[in-house]
Formats: C-alpha cells, structure tokens, sequence
C-alpha cells in the first residue's frame, strides 16, 4: 500500500511517497533509506501523494532527521492536509523542514 | 468386500492371472494352429499315396475295351481283369477299388464297370455292384470331380468323406482316370481308403500339445510368481503398506532401501524414505515452534496483565468524591499495546490526567509505555508543571532511546476547589472539552514535540477554567483513525457526534458511546490500532 520511488543524483536524494506510511509499510521506507542515505547531503521527502502517515510512519522520518543532523539538510515538502496536520498536532513541524 | 471382489482388486492376483490367461490362451491359438496344419499336411501326404495306389492300378485296366465289357464282349479279359483288381484289393488294404464310366451328358450318372470291396479293411458292409449297374452320381462333390477328371483338368481327384452321415467311417476316395489308346478318358478307377489313421495320428499330437501347454503355463505362472513378485510386486506392496503405515502412525519406519531392479519403483522407493524424514523433522520442528508459539502466548498474556495492572482499572476509582467522576478504557489491538492513561490524585486538591501513544504496536509499544507511564507519574507526584514534568521525562527517554521510539503525551492537571486545569500537549491529540450545557468541541491546544523524539524540548502549559457540569474527554489516535473495510477513517467529527449524542451522560456512558459508534463504523474490520480513552467531569 506505499510506493518509493527514490531518486538520487550526486549526493541529493528526493523520496518520492505513494500511499499509506502506516505500521506495515514504514519499515520497507526504513530499509530503502538504510540502503541509499550513505553519502547523501540532502534529503528531501515528497509526501504529494501519501494519502496518511501514523507514528511508526512519524519515527522513520524521526530518525532520518537525526540522521541527517550534522550530515546536511532534510525537508519534507507537498503535504496534503491530513499529513499536514498529523505533523502539527505531534509538533513534527516545529522541527522539521516543510515546504 | 466378498473374496471375490478382493481378489479382483489385489495386484498380485491380476498380473499373475493376467500372464496366465494369456500364455493360455497363446498356447491354444498356437496349438489349434499346429493341429490344423499337421491334419493338412496328412491328409495331402495321404492322398498322394493313395493316387500313387490308384495309378499303378489303372495299369492292370485295359482302357480300350471298358464299353466292351458293358455291352458282354471281351468278357474272357473282363474276368481275368475282375481277379487282378480284387487281388489288388485285398494285398492293398483298400475297402473298395472300381471302375466306372461317367455319362458324360450332365454327368448326373454313371454305369459300374469293375468293383471289388474288402469288408475286412475297415469292417464295412459293403455288397459289390454288378457290372452295368446305372446308378446316381452320390453328390455334388462327386460330379465336380468326374467334370475336372474327363476334361483332363487334374491328374487326380481326392474325395474325404469325414463326419459322413450314412454310418460308415472316414474315409478317402481317390480317383484316377483311365485313358484308351487315343489318349482319351475312357473311365474312372477309384480307390476308396479308411482314413481314421489319420485321426489316430492325431490324438499324439494332440496330447503333445495340451502337456506342452501346461508345461508352459506352468513355467510362466513360475516367473510371473517368482520375478514378478520379487521385482514388481512385492516392492509395490511394500512401498503400499509403508505408505498407508505412515499415514497412520507418523512415524519414521525402517528405510524401504533399493527394492527393485526398476529405476521406477527404486525412485518411488526412495522419494517414499526421503518424503518420511522430511515430514517426520518437519512435524518435529513443527512441534518444537508450536510449544514454543504456546510459551510466547503465556508470556503475552502475564504481560497483558501486568499492563492493564500498572494502570487504574478499578470504576468507580474514586468512590468518595462527589467533586468529580473519571473513567478510561484501553483496548490493545494486540495483546500488549502502546497506548496508556492514568490518573492519581496528587494532593488531595490536585488531580492528575495522562494520557499516551507510543509509536508502533505491540511488545516494543508496551515496553516503552511502561517506561513512560511510570516516569510520568512518578515524576508528577513530585510536584510541578506539567510542561516541566514532559521536559524531565523527554529528556529521561532520549537518554537511552536506541530505536528513536516515541510517545504522544497529553497531561493535565486539575485543581479540584478551583476548576483551574493546567495541561501540555507533547505531539498528542487535540482534547475535546464540554462546558456545561453546551456540546463538546476540540480545543485546539498548543502543541510541543514528541516526548522522545528530540532531547531538550520545551512545552507549554495552557490553562483552562472548568465550572461544574463541564467534561473532557481525552484519546489516542485510534478512535478517530478507526478503519472500516473501505479504509474510512472514523473521524473526529464522528467522534464528536457520538460524545454529543448524550452530553448530560457520565463518563463511563460516554465511553460506551464512542466505542458504539467505532464499532457501528468498523463493523468486520479489524481493529488497527490501540484504542485508549478517558472521560472526567468536572463537579465542583
């Protein structure tokens, strides 16, 4: 129910999110960032088409913000309004980059 | 099952019977083959010896003078003739040798010259014909030999009477024709021979033929027994028995090894001993992750209970005070989830709420709820802000937080004489508050991060004043986000719906509401998530 479609080109990754970031398949977007953020200095998500995110969705993003700390620079960016908000009542956008 | 219908439907039985029936039945094929040509070449080797007979007797009639006799001359030479034939007939062992003359309109009749008979040879009655004796031409058979013989058409005629109906034994007649000096066919000899010996001649053959045959079958029936039964049948049975063995018993029986010289049966064989291993470990292992799946679920259910346990779970909680009633449910979507609420009272003035979503499901949720409901509570019984208690216990968490898990938050505090609630959100649902005599609504409270998520975070508190008759009702993201089958969400407006459908209810009432209207909602489907919340009314 969630599409990855990566995209990384000399050390800029975009993520692109087709889906249902939920419990099932945030641990495949885990494993596809383990394998690809080696080297990588920006990173961004774009969430156009992710229809729902829940808290394990939440802690994936989480951890590829601490990742990123120091390395370079993150953001997420095309929230719809559902995501949009999930990220403000769990105060995700007050840490995150949003576009 | 009658024998019959056993035997019928045995193996064994059938192969062996079949080849028996079948060499059988090749043995008659072959023997009536045999006989019938050994019958054949007889009788063509018997006729032959019988016209080589009549032949040499044709030379003691003098063709010319065959009319003669019919009509009284020549009688001198007709009698001397008449001996010579009738000597001939006795030293030959013939049963009757004459001479006729066909007429030759029709050949329909025939007039006797010479005919001599010997009773003795194969004790027949026969009484001679006078010479010029006319008579009818016996049948068919006959008549078409006298047309081939007078047209010159075969050396030799052979007539076998076999089966004949007027009472006399078999026999052979051979006839040879009597030439005069021009060359043409004065008359016919014919010599008549029992043919029975043929017929006895037969009888060693057959019994040659019947012995072989059951010799034969015999010795078949011996292979089919002995080879068969070693190399085809007798593993088949095996492989049988052993398999309807396993079947029944699930036990792993002596190997059936290399049992038959076919490669078929030899494979059947050993994929039979590999199939057995196979399933015997794989029913061990089988038996092994069953009772170890049987100790995990013993251990989920202590921990379930050691979870509900750490939370209040005892209503009325509080039985004797009048200024407030609270109630909470929690319902894990598997046996330990991450969600949890609790409340205390602090001070006898001061109340305590919590209520909190750890990220993910499960055991890792339970461990981490543990964790963050007991540092909260603890924490709050120090006294405090409840910012800085979600400060503190932030902090606690990112200290040892390896798998970046974290928990939402809500916490309020309510002092009882005053109705002043001071509360902060980390990352938590918004609340939903009733002032009395209105409907509950969320109150979009200012929100902080995550507990967990990041170390050093700060919160805020916010204040509410409560009047007697007021609610607030607080959750987990499992209510609203409850899935039908079509992957709706339930809502937040549902949600508010259904607290309003009875605002002047109790607590516990409304809990029962809400958790109606999801179950209305979710029907069939199953439940996703934890699902956790808390209802408190504010008496005065």
């Amino acid at each position: 129910m969630l599409s990855i479609n990566k995209n990384i080109d000399n050390g800029k990754a975009v993520f692109c999110l087709e889906g249902r970031l939920d419990t099932i398949t945030a641990p495949e977007l885990e494993k596809s960032l383990q394998e690809s953020i080696e080297g990588v200095k920006s990173l961004t998500f774009d969430f156009g088409n992710l229809e729902y995110i829940s808290s394990a969705g939440l802690r994936v993003i989480l951890a590829a913000q601490k990742l990123m700390t120091g390395k370079g620079e993150m953001k997420v960016c095309n929230l719809n309004e559902t995501v949009k908000e999930i990220f403000e009542v769990t105060g995700f956008s007050d840490i995150l980059t949003i576009e | 099952m009658s024998i019959g219908r056993k035997l019928r439907s045995n193996m064994a039985f059938n192969i062996i019977g079949g080849i028996v029936l079948v060499i059988t039945l090749f043995a008659f094929v072959v023997g009536a083959i045999g006989f019938v040509s050994f019958t054949n070449s007889f009788k063509k080797e018997y006729s032959t010896t019988t016209y080589h007979m009549a032949d040499t007797a044709t030379s003691l009639v003098n063709g010319d003078h065959l009319f003669d006799y019919l009509t009284g001359l020549e009688m001198e030479e007709y009698q001397r003739t008449k001996r010579y034939l009738e000597n001939y007939c006795k030293r030959m062992a013939v049963s009757i040798v004459y001479v006729i003359m066909v007429e030759q309109n029709g050949f329909d009749y025939f007039f006797s010259i010479f005919n001599c008979v010997n009773n003795e040879v194969d004790n027949t009655s026969y009484v001679p014909w006078e010479l010029g004796h006319r008579r009818q031409t016996t049948n068919e058979d006959y008549r078409q030999e006298y047309i081939k013989l007078y047209n010159k058409q075969a050396p030799y005629g052979t007539i076998y009477r076999i089966n004949t109906k007027d009472g006399n034994n078999w026999h052979i007649t051979t006839l040879v024709p009597i030439m005069d000096s021009n060359d043409d066919v004065a008359g016919l000899l014919c010599i008549q021979r029992p043919i029975n010996e043929i017929y006895k001649a037969r009888i060693p053959y057959l019994i040659t033929i019947v012995i072989s045959t059951i010799v034969l079958v015999f010795l078949a029936s011996a292979f089919a027994v002995f080879f068969m039964k070693k190399q085809l049948i007798g593993p088949i049975r095996k492989v049988s028995f052993e398999a309807t063995r396993f079947a029944r018993e699930n036990k792993k029986g002596e190997e059936l090894g290399d049992i038959s010289s076919f490669e078929e049966l030899a494979n059947l064989a050993k994929s039979i001993d590999t199939m057995e291993t196979d399933m015997v470990s794989y029913m061990e292992n089988l038996t092994v992750i069953t009772a170890e799946k049987e100790r995990i679920g013993t251990e989920l259910a202590l921990a379930s209970d050691i979870q509900t346990g750490s939370i209040p779970n005892t209503f009325p909680a509080f039985p004797d005070r009048t200024d407030f009633d609270i109630f909470a449910s929690m319902d894990p979507a598997k046996e330990v989830g991450g969600d949890f609420y609790n409340f205390f009272l602090v001070d006898n003035d001061h109340l305590a709420m919590v209520i909190g979503d750890v990220s993910g499901k499960g055991v890792p949720a339970a461990l981490f709820m543990m964790v963050s409901n007991i540092l909260a509570s603890v924490r709050t019984q120090t006294g405090g802000n409840p910012a800085q208690i979600l400060e503190f216990v932030n902090d606690k968490i990112c200290e040892s937080n390896k798998l970046d898990m974290f928990v939402t938050i809500w916490l309020g505090i309510l002092q009882l004489s005053t109705g002043k609630l001071v509360a902060s959100n980390a990352g938590h649902e918004y609340p939903a508050i009733m002032h009395a005599g209105g409907g509950f609504e969320l109150y979009k409270d200012k929100h902080g991060f995550v507990v967990g998520g990041m170390e050093g975070v700060r919160y805020t508190d916010y204040e509410i004043q409560l009047s007697p008759g007021d609610k607030i009702f607080v959750y987990t993201d499992g209510v609203p986000e409850a899935t039908d089958a079509d992957n709706n969400m339930f809502g937040v407006d549902r949600m508010l719906s259904a607290l309003n459908f009875e605002p002047d209810a109790n607590p516990e009432k409304m809990l029962g509401n809400v958790r109606s209207a999801v179950d209305a909602f979710v029907k069939d489907a199953q439940q996703f998530d934890d699902l956790t919340m808390l209802c408190m009314e504010y008496k005065g």
